[in-house]
């Protein structure tokens, strides 16, 4: 499974599918001008970086924190 | 099951409220109706402000969502200050006394002015989350439209009448013309609010969003109540007053809503991050 598939598929249950795969395109883009299918584990930090303002709208900076630290741990 | 107890409890309430007041019509008439309906009225509005309280316990100072809770919650207050008010000779709709009045229609105003601000920044969360709303820039559009129609169709005529009241000098009036522009402009903020809810939809954080929309849809059912000529409906049916309940309970229901899904999130994440650690605020 690729990093942007393993993220999504930790995203979804909180935002949707579709909205995961959206916000990790946008970021990859935006970010670090990638298509998501080239997203490697090395990309991991600026990714979550970009996915955090997003995250934080919807579960305020603390709870966006700690998702986003389990995240990363799980896709390591 | 919890968030489908918390979606199904105001439509129980409402069914509930309808089988007493037929109840208590029939013992006693009006007076005993009016006396359960203005009780109901406090009780739904003290659970509106625990939703939205719990809601804003949540979060720390400085999300965004945190502040449209503290909008919400705080306009609720006051309007339940200025319900409880009305309980004194003074206060009461017919009450003499001009300086209480005042009190009153100030109350009523910044009420409205806080609920508005409070739904505002809810219907602004999408853009800010970069959420994709389905249909695109002209699905948007057209549910916008709709939306807008409805809401003018529903609160413009009586808009129009306290407008015209007001400028005959009463001032009376003016909470009831905010009242009406602030419905429609809260009216129309229903299309981001609708949108986002079916965007997120079978996730976690569409509760909320989901049980919000469904509050603003029943307060245009009680404009549309409240509009209908007197005498249409039964007497022992407080059309309105039942869907004052169904928004004021989908309030809560949406505040817990989101007290809970914070607290799902947090459980599944592991232990909480020290404040220091954060990074800055989204706003």
């Amino acid at each position: 499974m690729s990093l942007s598939q393993q993220l999504a598929a930790r995203l979804a249950p909180y935002i949707g599918d579709f909205n995961a795969q959206m916000w990790i395109k946008s970021v990859a883009r935006r970010e670090l001008g990638l298509a998501p299918e080239d997203l490697t584990v090395r990309h991991l930090t600026p990714l979550i970086d970009g996915l955090r303002p997003f995250l934080q709208t919807l579960m305020g900076r603390s709870t966006a924190e700690n998702l986003l630290q389990q995240i990363g741990r799980e896709v390591h | 099951m919890r968030f489908r107890s918390l979606a199904a409890f105001p439509l129980l309430y409402a069914v509930l409220f309808i089988a007493i007041a037929a109840f208590a019509w029939s013992l006693q008439g009006g007076v005993a109706l009016a006396s359960f309906t203005f009780s109901q009225r406090i009780l739904v509005r003290v659970l509106a402000t625990v939703g939205c309280f719990a809601a804003v316990s949540c979060f720390e100072r400085g999300d965004h969502l945190r502040s449209a809770w503290l909008w919400l919650g705080g306009g609720t207050i006051v309007i339940l200050i200025r319900d409880l008010l009305r309980l004194f000779p003074g206060f009461a709709p017919q009450g003499g006394d001009p300086k209480a009045q005042i009190v009153v229609t100030a109350l009523g105003i910044l009420s409205n002015l806080a609920l508005l601000a409070g739904i505002w920044m809810l219907s602004r969360s999408w853009k800010m989350a970069a959420i994709t709303l389905p249909g695109g820039r002209s699905g948007f559009g057209v549910v916008a439209v709709a939306t807008a129609v409805i809401a003018l169709t529903v609160t413009g005529p009586g808009a129009y009448t306290h407008l015209q009241e007001l400028a005959r000098g009463d001032w009376s009036s003016l909470v009831l013309v905010v009242s009406a522009v602030v419905d429609i402009i809260t009216l129309c903020l229903i299309t981001p609010l609708l949108l986002t809810a079916i965007s997120l939809r079978g996730s976690l954080v569409a509760w909320p969003w989901g049980l919000v929309t469904a509050s603003q849809l029943a307060w245009l059912l009680y404009d549309i109540a409240a509009s209908l000529r007197p005498g249409l409906l039964p007497a022992g049916l407080p059309l309105p007053e039942v869907f004052r309940g169904l928004a004021e309970n989908y309030l809560f229901a949406a505040g817990m809503a989101q007290y809970f899904v914070i607290h799902q999130v947090r459980r599944a994440a592991g232990a909480p991050v020290a404040p220091g650690a954060l990074g800055p605020a989204v706003e």
